[in-house]
């Protein structure tokens, strides 16, 4: 109560213009163009305008179609894959880091930061060179430290998909490690000097200390980057273009399929089913995490 | 003595597992810039050498060959103006319109207000991704398809940016509102007069990040650009990507150079800035 203003009777101008400018953009970019595509995922358009009413013709279609079933498998398992490999490398570096000071500790942070910033179109197309089979630097150098043949990362189906998160873990992991950071450096001194007391080891110190208290950081990134996960298409686009979605589909994740379907193949009616699709993953994504957000409170 | 004992082992223990915490740390670094490097010292090597059999980091034949090429062949210099234009125009709209928003959400008791905070929230699970076709559609039914208006529309405000100001001007003392308005100003007055100096560190925040994500946007432009005129610079790459492999590596790794390194020199002098905002969001999420 003491945070709000007091109510006035007259009207105020202030209130009316700053919510009609909300409200407005919102219907625009949300709710209206959300119920549009609902209305979409029934018909058969060319996006030209014509609106052919098709019933549920574009929801057969899509889950008869292995490519659509593929994507949303490889959807899972980027978000699996790069959310367990992204959170255990950034905890462990994230830990690293605060036993280090000074000088040293900024120039670390300011480095794995660094990818962060950076633009992922520019990146993509880097790391797409980097992997460029037998003759590119990842080959080379895996050929030069171990006696066996490198992969064909992005040309071969089996590691096209794992060539890719790696990729997006390098990218992001500086800003996982800049929020678990800060989070364990909130952390009391006091409580690791009373367990050292106690003869705990730094390494069980880190598991019974350091994770449960910044289990609200862990938890944030999980939310952010299984969403994340969820909406994947440029690193796609760009690492694995001829064919878009990889060799044998092994990249095709649901943006992209959505992509190609509404506008390389003008099946708009199609793409807005897929946009169900992506909506009601994300949203039982979002009650899971309210879930284990409030599971803190009991903790 | 016993006890003299243990303090030299611990001692010794912990400069041991320091020393391989800075070793392990250099390697990641090593890993974190090596991408980066590689693309800069490649953009100057001749096309045939940045893939090939014999691997050198060092050419002898320097070249601006690869920039040339980027020059001649592609709109650069147009889609420069427009990455940049479009980047700044989403960053100013959404600073405004996310501390307009956070002060009115922040500070304010108002009919509707749950129901308008429901919307915003609700926005954050309907991303573009989800709306593309029927977005794609209004837009180019109103012929604002490849135009300037149509490639920002989409950004010109986020959810995330709104949470962030109504975190911030929270914390703000009504006392110091109340004070402004007993002496008559209006909330326009109380926005620009107090609200607005008093977010500078969340401005910045919010600036980076709209700039950084509207610059970096991809699939939108893909999206409602037809023209060579309106493209922007990640459009420009992805089209160096249709092309297979390593006959443009120069030219692509030339153009991504040009794209990252303004983002890269911008972070190089404001590195503690962008790390001390970006955590500041961590913290508060």
């Amino acid at each position: 109560m003491k945070n709000i203003l007091l109510k006035r009777n007259h009207i105020r101008s202030f209130v009316i213009i700053v919510s009609l400018i909300v409200l407005t953009y919102y219907i625009f970019v949300g709710i209206w163009p959300f119920i549009f595509n609902l209305y979409m995922s029934f018909s058969k358009s060319d996006l030209s305008g014509n609106w052919i009413f098709v019933g549920l013709n574009n929801y057969k279609f899509l889950f008869r179609d292995p490519v659509f079933l593929k994507a949303l498998i490889n959807n899972f398992m980027y978000l699996i894959i790069m959310v367990t490999i992204g959170m255990v490398s950034s905890l462990i570096i994230a830990g690293f880091i605060k036993r280090t000071s000074g000088l040293a500790k900024k120039i670390y942070i300011a480095l794995f930061f660094a990818p962060v910033v950076t633009s992922l179109v520019a990146v993509s197309m880097v790391w797409k060179l980097l992997y460029y089979p037998e003759v590119g630097i990842f080959a080379k150098m895996i050929l030069s430290m171990f006696p066996v043949s490198p992969p064909r990362f992005l040309a071969d189906p089996n590691t096209a998909l794992l060539s890719i998160i790696i990729m997006d873990v390098w990218k992001e992991t500086g800003l996982r490690v800049i929020i678990l950071h800060a989070g364990m450096e909130e952390i009391p001194e006091s409580i690791y000097d009373s367990s050292r007391i106690d003869g705990a080891s730094s390494i069980t110190q880190f598991f019974k200390i350091t994770i449960p208290l910044i289990r609200p950081q862990i938890i944030f990134l999980i939310a952010i980057y299984s969403i994340n996960a969820l909406r994947v298409f440029t690193q796609i686009y760009m690492m694995t273009t001829s064919p878009p979605g990889g060799p044998m589909n092994s990249t095709q994740v649901l943006v992209v399929k959505l992509y190609l379907e509404a506008f390389r193949s003008f099946k708009a009616g199609t793409g807005a089913v897929i946009s169900l699709v992506i909506f009601i993953l994300l949203f039982g994504l979002v009650l899971m995490e309210i879930k284990s957000f409030q599971q803190k409170w009991e903790y | 003595m016993r006890r003299i004992n243990k303090i030299n082992k611990y001692f010794i223990a912990s400069i041991f597992t320091n020393t391989t915490i800075h070793i392990l740390l250099i390697i990641g670094c090593f890993f974190m810039i090596f991408p980066f490097i590689w693309m800069i010292i490649s953009s100057f090597k001749p096309n045939i050498e940045i893939i090939n059999i014999e691997f050198k980091l060092f050419s002898s034949n320097w070249t601006l060959e690869n920039y040339k090429r980027v020059i001649n062949e592609m709109p650069i210099y147009r889609s420069y103006f427009n990455s940049i234009l479009v980047a700044i125009v989403a960053t100013i709209s959404t600073i405004f319109g996310a501390s307009l928003a956070g002060f009115l959400f922040a500070k304010f008791r108002f009919w509707g207000k749950e129901i308008l905070f429901f919307i915003v929230l609700g926005s954050v699970m309907i991303p573009i991704q989800i709306v593309i076709i029927p977005l794609y559609y209004m837009i180019s039914k109103i012929n604002l398809a490849d135009t300037y208006i149509g490639l920002v529309f989409p950004f010109l405000i986020n959810a995330f940016s709104i949470f962030l100001m109504r975190q911030f001007i929270y914390g703000i003392p009504s006392e110091l509102i109340e004070a402004a308005k007993v002496d008559g100003a209006t909330e326009w007055r109380i926005y620009f007069k107090i609200i607005l100096p008093l977010v500078k560190p969340a401005i910045g925040v919010v600036g980076i990040l709209s700039f950084l994500w509207t610059y970096d946007e991809f699939l939108w432009p893909l999206v409602v650009v037809r023209s060579n005129e309106m493209m922007t610079l990640p459009l420009l790459l992805g089209r160096y990507s249709m092309s297979e492999g390593g006959v443009i590596a120069g030219p692509s790794l030339a153009t991504a150079t040009i794209v990252l390194a303004p983002i890269l020199i911008i972070y190089g002098f404001f590195q503690r800035f962008f790390v001390k905002g970006i955590s500041m969001t961590g913290i508060k999420g």
